[in-house]
């Protein structure tokens, strides 16, 4: 009886989500591309596979990393330049296993680090989405990396070091909404795969996950739940910041913006509560509004009239902002960081300075003015 | 309000110091306390660089800056020239002869209201002012304007007038540009 049972389950887990490999076409309809479509948004596909201006998933967006340059790709039906020739097979193990026909490693730059958790049925519907767009003829740009990272070879070694079957729970819970939201963030949405530290081989450091790491010239900030809580954030706000960009903890810039520009403002209600409810979990640690300090540093005032001489005309005497103009800076989460990082940036020259409640210390160097 | 002690240097004059409140904006302070009202409140948020004048630095080069967002204070002990200080004038102040940019802006009929116009005398001139230091080739002249004057917002006469009076004034004077 045992025997059997054991049977059953091993026989069960089978049939759960793994490869089919019958090599057979899928069946499209309007709904699995439908389907295809949503999921493809959450994943964000199109952040890397769409240029800016360009066809829809005929790639050319650049990655920049500390290894080269990497492209997306295209992935419209092309027969020559997209993927028009691959199979579901193919696709799945492009999406699962990072290989491409022909066993041609795929760059880690690709997060099926991430999306190698994802069902097949979701991976099928997604293709069956991608295979409904309007082929376009676009030669892929090759990756541009340093040696020895152009060694394609070298990523079959990397994935064996690297590669698991699923990423570990960012928070704490066991709700069905808590298991979808582990679902849209650490596979669909990838969030990990910006958010989590790097180790020196590229990957990501899951000891640390989420604790935030640098990101060209950002910073994507800490978004554990410790990290979150501290800045003030909670449940309901991060939901409207994933649909909206904007709520009162900040609003999305950078690459963030593109993100909900993307994927999170095409996410329904269930799925962006679950986002949210995941990143803090099931039972939220409690938020910690921020305070004024009171304190009477003599470098806060310095910082203060640096503020009201090249911020406040937008954000406000006190910080509070303008309707659709200026993010508020009162109690933003941003000011909360650890570092100044995305707080006082400036196109390509380097500015860091340092916060302090609230307010910018003296360092401005990165505003345009005689401070350079 | 609290209020600070100020000094700013306008189109050559020492003005101050004075009680300024610590978070005036220039604009409001070149109107209400130096009695210079040419500069423009446009848009009041950045962006449509009616209220810009040019900050003289101390290495020799100028600078466009907005003063609408700026406050009084990040002038202090620095050099600024607003739109009253570009043409020559006699002893008695009187305007004998207008700055080459601002000869131009009229012989093209550049503006309409004028609304815009401050801005773009004082950022014109900061363009001509770079070119002195550093010439263009001739084939750039026009992508130089576009770079340098685009964020400026005119919404009367269109863009072409401008264009072309910045044009003659970089091509007919000399040094603004190199062959090429």
């Amino acid at each position: 009886m045992k025997a059997l049972l054991t049977a059953t389950i091993v026989l069960l887990l089978a049939g759960c989500g793994g490869p089919s490999g019958d090599g057979k076409p899928i069946k499209s309809s309007p709904e699995l591309i439908a389907r295809g479509k949503y999921l493809a948004r959450a994943a964000d596909c199109a952040a890397c596979h769409t240029a800016p201006g360009g066809a829809a998933m005929a790639g050319g967006a650049a990655l920049e990393s500390p290894f080269g340059s990497l492209y997306g790709s295209n992935i419209t039906p092309d027969h020559d330049t997209g993927i028009g020739k691959w199979s579901a097979d193919d696709f799945y193990k492009a999406m699962h296993d990072g290989t491409s026909p022909g066993g041609r490693q795929l760059y880690p730059a690709m997060p099926y680090t991430s999306y190698r958790s994802m069902p097949r049925e979701d991976v099928d519907a997604v293709f069956a989405y991608l295979m409904s767009l309007p082929p376009v003829k676009q030669a892929s740009q090759p990756a541009d990396l340093h040696f020895p990272y152009n060694m394609r070879f070298g990523v079959r070694f990397w994935k064996m070091l690297f590669l698991k079957d699923e990423l570990p729970a960012a928070s704490e819970g066991a709700s069905p909404e808590w298991q979808r939201g582990r679902y849209l963030s650490n596979a669909l949405g990838h969030c990990g795969e910006c958010h989590t530290p790097r180790g020196s081989m590229g990957q990501m450091s899951l000891g640390e996950q989420l604790k935030g790491a640098p990101l060209g010239r950002w910073m994507a900030p800490d978004i554990t739940p410790a990290g979150l809580a501290s800045r003030d954030w909670t449940t309901d706000a991060i939901a409207q910041f994933m649909k909206t960009g904007i709520a009162p903890q900040g609003s999305a810039f950078g690459e963030m913006h593109m993100v909900v520009a993307l994927s999170g403002q095409y996410l329904n209600d269930q799925d962006l509560h679950a986002l949210a409810l995941y990143t803090l979990g099931d039972r939220p640690p409690a938020p910690q509004p921020a305070r004024q300090d009171a304190t009477a540093d003599e470098r806060l005032a310095m910082g203060r009239q640096h503020y009201l001489n090249a911020c406040a005309g937008c954000h406000g005497r006190d910080g509070e902002g303008r309707p659709h103009v200026a993010i508020a800076m009162a109690g933003n989460s941003t000011l909360r960081q650890p570092d100044s990082h995305n707080l006082v940036t400036s196109d390509g020259s380097s500015s860091r300075s340092k916060t302090d409640v609230g307010i910018m210390e003296q360092a401005l160097q990165g505003c345009r003015g005689s401070w350079r | 309000m609290k209020t600070k002690p100020l000094t700013v240097k306008i189109n050559g004059k020492t003005v101050g110091p004075q009680e300024v409140p610590d978070g005036l904006m220039m604009l409001d302070f070149l109107h209400e306390y130096a009695a210079l009202t040419g500069s423009r409140l446009g848009c009041g948020i950045g962006v449509c660089r009616a209220c810009v004048v040019i900050i003289d630095k101390p290495d020799g080069t100028s600078e466009e800056m907005r003063t609408c967002i700026t406050g009084a204070h990040f002038f202090a002990g620095k050099a600024i020239r607003t739109v009253e200080g570009h043409a020559q004038r006699n002893e008695k102040g009187e305007i004998i002869a207008l700055s080459p940019v601002q000869q131009k802006f009229l012989e093209h009929y550049s503006f309409q209201c004028g609304y815009c116009t401050p801005g773009f005398v004082n950022g014109a001139t900061v363009l001509i002012e770079r070119l002195k230091r550093e010439p263009v080739a001739k084939s750039q002249v026009e992508a130089v304007i576009t770079e340098s004057l685009n964020t400026h917002l005119c919404r009367c006469t269109g863009y072409v007038r401008y264009y072309e009076a910045v044009k003659d004034v970089i091509l007919g004077t000399p040094g603004l540009t190199k062959e090429g």
